[in-house]
């Protein structure tokens, strides 16, 4: 059995002209939670349509749990579109049991399994109503039962955290994460990569259709050191950006993140900033994505200047 | 495959048969259709109000035996005239004191027979309606009935015996067919115009449904969560045919009631109403050229459906696409006059057209086994070669939001996808 859940190898899309996704090779590990993260345009919505086959790639193979992508594989995989969509005058369990019997489920199945999601996210007492009765928050509910009724292998999530209420996104990921421990898959696109770093254990960053790094989230970030300082203080933290060994402040208010040129010692910054500052915390941390990913893309542009 | 296929079709039929507006329609439609045939009949025969008429005789001999003819006149087993009593000499005092009458509403009208009436068989009727014309030819036959017996008594001979004799022909129509005959009372052009009013709003709203329920799934955006399931050719058949099923049924529903009516009416009402002839061809017909003429429709209105964001951008697309049954509709007058002249014929073979006009030749006067199976093969070849098209313009459309495509763009989609 393949260890992999998709592979894709060096696709390929352009609409009229432009580029959206350009020679991209990527690996899913069976039971991984995989970032696809990138700016919006990147080309993350295309991509996962490709492998959803709703666009055929103009170049490249998509492979999906070990064979060939076809519509059998594609019923193990359950896809959250980033614009969701239910039919709005159809009653929700009707609806939810319709779209599980798409993906190849049973009626019958797809109706005992009905009961415990909607127990789970709170949809129980409105299982009879129609779609555009519910409030904007329920009905994202019911898109992920949607999503899940029918027991995918593979979970592919287009921005799923885009109009959750914080309720919601934990409702939400503990979701997610019982069906990994239950040995599913699980992809998620976002351009927020703060919102959905902590979940995932692989990561790909890609930019304007081209893959800009990937690995483990720890592989990446150990391959651009531990050089970043995590400052929290009171007062006016204007000067930190002037002191010598700093590259670059990303500037939160209160609170800094601070990336030193390589080899640059943190000591002195530390002295700085207690003299100067009422410092709440300093920590030597990991680099965020973002800043990994604003680091890479940039260095990337000068290079090609 | 088709166990989702499936899915979709129960869905679409589904969504469709459930709404109050298709079970009024279904339920209803019938009785307005009931409506509409019998209503015109009682409303022309029933009007059992009498004619209330003088007359006005300048011969002298002929005054009462018209009077008694009329008073005894029927028509449709009814009595028709009120006779009033003629009142003396026909003097210009006379004359004019019933034009009064006439004019002041106390009388609807009166009879002059002038001098030279037996000789030259004439007579005039002055009334404030001239136009009720069941009554004028009932005094009509009446009045010459009359005149006839006064001119055969000169000559010697018996007025009932030389009516025997000469009995008047009454002329039947009579409609002869495959089926077999069956007497034709007028109501058959009427029913066509009806079936064909019918047939055309149902393909016209059955298609233009599928165009809303595509557009529909856009604004939802729920095209994109069934893209992920099923392919864009199982999404649009299972439209089709779920869609097409509902309109099936409605249609049905129709054609049923509307054959048991006539059954029902054949019996006990038998002569009474000129109920038209429903032969099992016209049934079989009917719903068969709904569902091509749906399908032919439905499959380019899928594909203006999926190549707009609104329904109101949509419109200015619809016109072109309506024209051919639009035009069926404006030559539908000239396909009854002339069910077998060249312009019916070639219409009846044009694919679009082809639903309205072949089945309105087959109402109005069979025509030839091949021209039916013919057109029926046109029409399906063009409902392929529509689909196939649509199938593309659909599968790129969907996912396509934001500037509706121009024409060309639409060609490039229908050839490169």
């Amino acid at each position: 059995m393949n260890d992999k859940a998709i592979v894709l190898r060096g696709i390929g899309k352009a609409f009229s002209g432009h580029v959206a996704v350009k020679d991209l090779s990527l690996e899913v590990p069976r039971g991984s939670v995989f970032g696809l993260l990138g700016p919006n345009g990147a080309g993350k919505t295309t991509t996962l349509r490709m492998v959803m086959d709703i666009l055929g790639p103009d170049s490249g193979t998509i492979e999906i749990l070990g064979r060939p992508a076809d519509h059998a594989a594609r019923d193990r995989i359950g896809y959250m579109p980033e614009e969701r969509g239910l039919y709005p005058r159809m009653v929700l369990e009707e609806q939810l049991v319709f779209m599980a019997a798409i993906k190849g489920m049973g009626r019958r199945e797809a109706e005992q399994r009905l009961g415990p999601w909607l127990e789970r996210l709170g949809l129980a007492d409105w299982r009879r109503k129609k779609v555009n009765e519910l409030s904007k928050g329920m009905q994202q509910k019911a898109q992920f039962v949607a999503t899940v009724l029918h027991e995918p292998e593979v979970l592919i999530m287009d921005e799923p955290m885009s109009g959750l209420d914080p309720v919601g996104m934990d409702v939400m990921r503990e979701a997610m994460l019982d069906l990994r421990r239950k040995g599913a898959t699980i992809v998620l696109s976002s351009h927020q990569m703060e919102a959905v770093e902590k979940l995932c254990d692989r990561v790909a960053l890609i930019n304007r259709g081209e893959k800009v790094l990937d690995g483990s989230v720890a592989e990446v970030k150990a391959r651009h050191g531990k050089n970043t300082v995590a400052l929290a203080f009171e007062g006016d933290g204007s000067f930190i950006e002037s002191l010598p060994g700093v590259a670059k402040v990303s500037d939160h208010g209160q609170y800094v993140e601070v990336r030193l040129h390589d080899g640059a010692d943190p000591q002195p910054l530390l002295r700085e900033a207690a003299g100067r500052l009422r410092v709440r915390r300093f920590e030597i941390v990991e680099p965020s994505l973002h800043d990994i990913f604003v680091e890479t893309v940039t260095g990337k542009g000068e290079e090609a200047a | 495959m088709t166990a989702k296929l499936w899915a979709v079709v129960r869905r679409e039929y589904l969504e469709r048969v459930r709404t109050k507006g298709f079970v009024v329609a279904t339920i209803l439609g019938p009785l307005i259709l009931g409506a509409m045939m019998i209503i015109p009949v009682f409303a022309l025969r029933s009007s059992s109000k009498l004619l209330k008429v003088a007359v006005l005789d300048r011969v002298g001999i002929l005054g009462a035996p018209i009077e008694e003819a009329l008073r005894a006149a029927r028509f449709d087993d009814k009595l028709r005239f009120d006779v009033q009593p003629a009142g003396g000499e026909p003097t210009a005092e006379r004359e004019a004191a019933l034009k009064k009458a006439v004019l002041e509403g106390t009388l609807d009208g009166y009879l002059e027979l002038p001098a030279d009436a037996v000789a030259k068989g004439r007579a005039s009727y002055f009334g404030r309606n001239v136009s009720n014309r069941i009554d004028l030819r009932t005094m009509e036959r009446s009045v010459s009935d009359v005149l006839a017996g006064v001119r055969l008594a000169g000559a010697g001979l018996d007025p009932a015996k030389v009516k025997e004799l000469t009995r008047e022909l009454d002329l039947r129509t009579i409609r002869l067919s495959e089926s077999g005959e069956r007497e034709d009372q007028g109501a058959a052009f009427i029913f066509a115009v009806i079936l064909l009013m019918i047939l055309y709003t149902s393909i016209l709203m059955w298609g233009q449904m599928v165009m809303t329920s595509v557009i529909e799934e856009k604004t939802s955006r729920v095209v994109e969560v069934m893209a992920a399931g099923v392919s864009s050719t199982t999404l649009l058949a299972g439209k089709l045919l779920g869609v097409g099923a509902a309109g099936l049924t409605q249609f049905l529903v129709w054609s049923l009631s509307l054959f048991g009516v006539s059954l029902a009416m054949a019996g006990p009402l038998a002569g009474t109403l000129p109920m038209p002839e429903i032969t099992p061809l016209m049934l079989v017909s009917f719903v068969l050229f709904f569902l091509l003429g749906f399908y032919f429709y439905a499959a380019l209105y899928a594909a203006i459906g999926a190549s707009v964001n609104t329904v109101q951008e949509a419109q200015n697309l619809m016109w072109p696409v309506m024209m051919p049954i639009i035009i069926g509709m404006v030559a539908f007058p000239a396909a009854i006059e002339a069910p077998d002249g060249p312009l019916s014929v070639a219409m009846s073979m044009i694919p679009g057209i082809s639903p309205l006009i072949m089945f309105l030749r087959i109402v109005v006067q069979t025509p030839p086994t091949w021209q039916i199976a013919l057109s029926i093969a046109l029409l399906g070849l063009a409902i392929l070669g529509v689909l196939w098209i649509s199938a593309r313009i659909y599968r790129v459309g969907i996912l396509m939001y934001g500037k509706k495509p121009t024409f060309p763009e639409l060609v490039k989609w229908a050839r490169h996808s």
